[in-house]
């Protein structure tokens, strides 16, 4: 993590990757499994808002689902107001932002120890599953949206292009434009990762302590870092909305929290690409083994991810890098005659 | 800022833990660029006095005074960014990353990008670590990382050291590097030594304060103290029952 993103490979062939899957799935794929890879598309985009805190701020959160519910909630009542979709969805960042760094402000500044934190982070999710339940009434209305309780809110706008509110994605270009969203975010995470900030949210995941003796502001950092995990979250909350054209109270539920923390563990924290290979083998192994109809997703999921925290306690992708790196310095000391380790 | 000639001074500093005063009523002072030893029994108060001093424990009562600003009850990082660096009894550090970055961390607090290399590039050939640069702070011995500790705070050049336990773990060889640099360090900045290791000690030391169930016991010159009848009584009365417990 510590040469420049710019100078590592690995960076360049991930988004290569990226933009190959962008442009080339659509030739040879058909249009409904075009539309179940969108799932997972947004799926990732979630599951990198909390590989981003829990891996390089060391904030474990039990309740991303807030924010993602609350960016699909923002993002389906704006579009439905507004019409478009455009600020709709840079609303469902910037409100789940603001929200993030309120309730990371309470958090952080209020010295909660890490189990207060995922014990605040879970209650404020239930909270939220409760309160979009109870809004099935005609007087839960913002503007032309009707919230709808436990029945949700059908009729989501479609996304449309910046400036043209006729101008419809279909399913091939909302993959693409969700695609790049993808991209966006891990290329700019990335970023901020390399970046003297997030260096510093590696130090504090490493030892807070330390980080405050040397004179940095544990506090306001880790607010920071929660916040724009927040934001991330609510874009794939809005993309969500979008993708379905429905929401309902369940964007809130302990399942959508605890799917991320599987994802992420399942596939590495504290690396970005290891949630969205989370996110991809996972979903479609439930996927998989749900239309077997022999066990519940639920209890299959439990079971996967027993099974990898014990077989890969540190994760797909650290596991595979490690076997990688032992490999190749096995390799170069035998060429070199033992002298691999400068 | 005010005019100053003691760089530290607490007045009845107090430390309690429920029914634990582990720090009493202490009023201690530091001039500006003195070298101070502070010794005493296991217990004695001495760690808990640190972190009175850098806000990891905001104290009972008393005040704290740094450079004649009053500093009492700030945030750890406040205090630390006007200039004092410590190195705890357990070392705390970046596990997880090289020891390059883990002093880069600490230069990087004041300086731009490149004096900030700079700055850890030569604090690691200062300290003797730059061999260990690239390894991850982790995997190595409690000595080294005592040492890459050592060269997080020297990196801030910082106008208070304060040093609880450098030697702890140390080679004879490494705990010679540590002395020569104490002394150094000591000729830029303020420096409190916290040590049991009486061979350490006698390299560095000159005055020095001893603590005693978390009160001062005595202050004096090195050679005044290790001949004080009473000093050694509180370090051997405290073997003596470690060793019947
Ligand atoms: N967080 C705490 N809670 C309760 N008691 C504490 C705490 N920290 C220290 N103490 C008590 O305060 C007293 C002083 O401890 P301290 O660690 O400051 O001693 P010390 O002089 O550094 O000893 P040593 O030489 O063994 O490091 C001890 O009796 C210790 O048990
Ligand atoms: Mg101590």
């Amino acid at each position: 993590m510590e040469k420049s993103v710019l100078r590592d490979p690995g960076f360049y062939v991930m988004v290569a990757i990226g933009l190959a899957a962008m442009l080339i799935l659509p030739v040879v794929l058909d249009m409904f499994t075009i539309m179940q890879i969108t799932q997972y598309v947004v799926l990732a985009v979630f599951a990198l808002s909390l590989g981003y805190i829990w891996g390089f701020g060391g904030i474990l959160s039990f309740g991303q689902a807030a924010f993602f519910g609350l960016g699909a909630y923002t993002f389906a009542v704006a579009a439905i107001n507004i019409g478009e979709t455009t600020i709709p969805l840079i609303l469902a960042f910037a409100i789940p932002c603001l929200f993030g760094a309120a309730l990371g402000y309470f958090i952080f500044y209020g010295r909660l120890s890490d189990v207060y934190l995922g014990v605040v982070t879970m209650v404020v999710t239930l909270l939220f599953w409760k309160l979009a339940n109870h809004t099935a009434g005609p007087e839960y209305a913002i503007g032309a949206a009707r919230l709808g309780g436990f029945n949700g809110i059908p009729s989501i706008p479609v996304m449309n292009i910046p400036g043209e509110p006729e101008a419809m994605l279909d399913p091939v270009q909302m993959f693409q434009v969700f695609m790049g969203f993808l991209i966006v975010v891990y290329i700019v995470l990335r970023l901020l990762i390399a970046s003297d900030f997030g260096r510093v949210s590696i130090g504090i995941r490493e030892n807070e302590t330390r980080a405050s003796l040397l004179g940095y502001d544990v506090r306001r950092h880790k607010l920071v870092v929660f916040a724009i995990g927040s934001g991330i979250a609510g874009l794939a909350g809005a993309m969500w909305a979008t993708y379905q054209a429905f929401i309902d109270p369940n964007a809130f539920s302990m399942e959508m929290s605890a799917k991320a923390l599987v994802w992420v563990m399942a596939g590495g924290v504290g690396t970005l690409v290891g949630p969205i290979i989370g996110v991809i083998l996972l979903q479609w192994l439930t996927l998989k083994l749900g239309t077997m109809e022999l066990l519940n997703s639920l209890a299959v999921l439990g079971a996967i991810m027993m099974v990898l925290v014990l077989a890969l306690p540190k994760g797909i992708v650290p596991t595979l890098r490690k076997l990688i790196v032992d490999g190749w310095t096995l390799a170069r000391r035998k060429k070199t005659g033992g002298k691999a380790d400068e | 800022m005010s005019d100053w000639t003691n760089i530290l001074e607490t007045r009845g500093l107090t430390m309690q833990f429920g029914g634990v005063t582990a720090v009493d009523e202490v009023d201690f002072t530091l001039r500006d660029g003195e070298l101070r030893c502070l010794l005493g029994p296991n217990g004695a108060g001495k760690s808990t006095f640190f972190k009175c001093l850098t806000g990891q424990l905001i104290p009972t009562r008393g005040t704290v005074t740094f450079k004649g600003q009053d500093m009492t009850g700030w945030n750890t990082h406040d205090i630390v960014n006007l200039g004092i660096g410590i190195k705890t009894q357990m070392p705390n550090v970046f596990d997880g990353v090289s020891v390059y970055e883990n002093v880069r961390l600490s230069s990087r607090r004041k300086h731009m990008a490149a004096q900030a290399k700079e700055l850890a590039e030569k604090t690691l050939e200062r300290c003797g670590i730059t061999h260990l640069a690239k390894r991850e702070v982790g995997y190595l011995s409690h000595g080294q990382r005592q040492l890459v500790e050592l060269a997080m705070v020297l990196a801030a050049e910082p106008a208070l050291i304060l040093l609880d336990e450098p030697a702890a773990g140390m080679t004879g060889e490494e705990r010679d590097r540590l002395a020569r640099l104490v002394l150094e360090s000591a000729r830029s900045a303020a420096v409190i030594v916290v040590e049991h290791d009486m061979v350490f000690i006698r390299q560095i030391a000159k005055f020095v304060t001893v603590f005693n169930r978390g009160a001062i016991f005595r202050e004096a010159m090195i050679d005044e103290i290790m001949a004080d009848r009473e000093v050694q009584e509180i370090y051997l009365g405290k073997q003596a029952n470690a060793a019947s417990a």
